[in-house]
């Protein structure tokens, strides 16, 4: 982080409220360019829902999105313009069923970017072999697995040249074999400097690939810190609680 | 066993006497339904697209009263002309046109008439089978797309509506075989179709009974075969279940769970 450079994305006082629940109850930060943002919580605590109202696919109550300096949330934005370059992971992969792996990933660059289907068939295969995907580029989504389904979705976010990319728990879904692909992906990334915001249940992960780790508690962000203050000395009970609860579980499995 | 043999004989003398106007019957009542059928699927999925057009509290209130009044038609349309038999309609259309206006607008040929008549009577039922074929569709494809950065129409055209289509293809299935049938009811004003040969040819011979069992025997055909036909059709939407690999998958780890890797120095 690097306070002499301008945040990328400042959130400011985000409220959520789904009937008479409060979901987000002010969240407040900022990302930089190069960020590696973990937010981590028990279920409920309103990260997934920090993240689609990041998205737009939730609108925030009130507060705030600074997308460098502008608010996204004001009247006359053009919404899709600023999805198109915060790209989005979702837990359940949500690609397109009736389009071939080659196609998932072009279908944005040429209906949103304008960019033409040669240049685009080249980014995405580009993107494509990267995550490890490109034998497959015809195949549909039904024909292959969750981990490589959701190594398809990076590359088709990664496709659009995002200025950010959010990761909604996109290792939730998985079986614990296709885990591993999909975690090596992102850590890749992670290192190639792109700005990442990964809402996730793999605390060891969390802690190896992020420079800040924010823990959610009653939809605000109770604690943050680096993954070393964080998981190693956390300071507020709620977070020790948490990891504690989260170190046992895993010692149960393991 | 005669009685047989004489339906046998009669219907042969109908069918040497007047077979071609029992084709051209075949063949319009055919072509009424296909193109029927294909504009109202057309008139269907544009009330689908512009029923879902999502409507959110940040958008201008002259847009949002657009988008509410968009809906309110399409209801009301759905509602009358799911709600009337298409027999009246077709009577109502072709006779009241001419009449309120004092014979200014007036249907030029019957198979307009019938085409407009039918196609929006389908466009009608149309519009509620694609509503239900979008609701079907996983609400995370539209997620997909919106957060790549898709707009209402690009999400519908590009992700949502071939699905939804091939959803909906029993149902526009089920339409085009009902249109096979209920074109004739268009004899009302006149329309020429198979079931319009069957008055005639039976009001001049008197043979109803053999003419309605020609009648019957080629309806049947007619909507066995469209069946058969959209049953292929439906399986050719499924798409293939073979793809073709370019490569091994380098990063598939064939056992064993993820180990994390050592941090690497820095």
């Amino acid at each position: 982080m690097n306070s002499s450079q301008k945040a990328i994305l400042e959130v400011r006082g985000l409220h959520k409220v789904f009937g008479n629940n409060p979901v987000l109850n002010g969240v407040d930060f900022e990302v930089y360019t190069g960020d590696v943002i973990s937010i981590i919580g028990a279920s409920g605590s309103g990260k997934s829902t920090l993240l689609r109202c990041i998205n737009q696919l939730e609108m925030p109550d009130s507060g705030e999105i600074l997308y460098r300096g502008e608010n996204v949330l004001a009247r006359g934005v053009n919404v899709n313009e600023y999805r198109s370059r915060v790209g989005m992971v979702f837990q359940s992969f949500n690609l397109f069923n009736n389009l071939t792996v080659l196609e998932n990933c072009v279908a944005g660059q040429v209906k949103v970017l304008d960019r033409c289907k040669k240049e685009a068939h080249e980014r995405a295969l580009e993107y494509l072999s990267k995550v490890g995907m490109s034998a497959f580029i015809n195949a549909k989504p039904r024909q292959i697995s969750g981990g490589q389904k959701q190594r398809v979705a990076i590359a088709r976010a990664l496709a659009m040249d995002p200025d950010i990319l959010l990761f909604d728990e996109p290792t939730s879904a998985l079986d614990p074999e296709t885990v591993g692909e999909v975690l090596s992906v992102m850590q890749t990334l992670a290192e190639e400097g792109m700005t990442m915001l990964v809402v996730t249940h793999e605390m060891a992960f969390a802690q190896d690939i992020s420079s800040q780790v924010f823990f959610m508690h009653q939809g605000k962000i109770h604690e943050r810190g680096t993954a070393a203050e964080l998981f190693g000395n956390p300071e507020l009970a709620e977070t020790r609680d948490f990891l504690s609860r989260f170190r046992a579980g895993r010692q149960l499995a393991g | 066993m005669d009685k047989f043999s004489k339906l046998i004989s009669d219907i042969a003398k109908l069918w040497a006497g007047y077979g071609n106007s029992y084709l051209r019957g075949i063949s319009s009542t055919l072509v009424l339904a296909l193109v029927a059928t294909a504009i109202g699927c057309i008139i269907g999925f544009v009330c689908g697209v512009l029923n879902t057009i999502p409507v959110s509290r940040n958008d201008h209130a002259v847009k949002r009263f657009f988008l509410r009044l968009v809906r309110v038609i399409i209801r009301i349309y759905v509602e009358i002309f799911r709600g009337t038999p298409m027999v009246l309609q077709a009577v109502f259309l072709y006779y009241g046109l001419p009449y309120i206006t004092d014979n200014a607008v007036k249907f030029s040929s019957i198979w307009l008439a019938s085409i407009i008549i039918v196609s929006i009577n389908t466009g009608a039922y149309m519009a509620e089978s694609v509503r239900g074929g979008i609701l079907s569709v996983d609400p995370g494809q539209t997620e997909g797309a919106k957060a790549v950065g898709m707009n209402h129409y690009q999400t519908m055209t590009t992700v949502i509506l071939p699905q939804a289509l091939r959803n909906i293809m029993p149902q526009i299935g089920n339409n085009f075989i009902i249109n096979v049938k209920d074109t004739s009811v268009m004899f009302i004003i006149g329309f020429p179709d198979f079931f319009a040969a069957h008055r005639a040819t039976a009001g001049a011979t008197f043979l109803y009974f053999p003419s309605a069992s020609i009648e019957m025997a080629g309806y049947f055909t007619l909507t066995l075969i469209a069946s058969a036909l959209l049953r292929f059709l439906e399986k050719k939407m499924e798409g293939d279940s073979n793809y073709e690999l370019v490569a091994a998958d380098p990063l598939v780890m064939s056992a064993g769970t993820y180990s994390h890797p050592e941090r690497s120095k820095k």
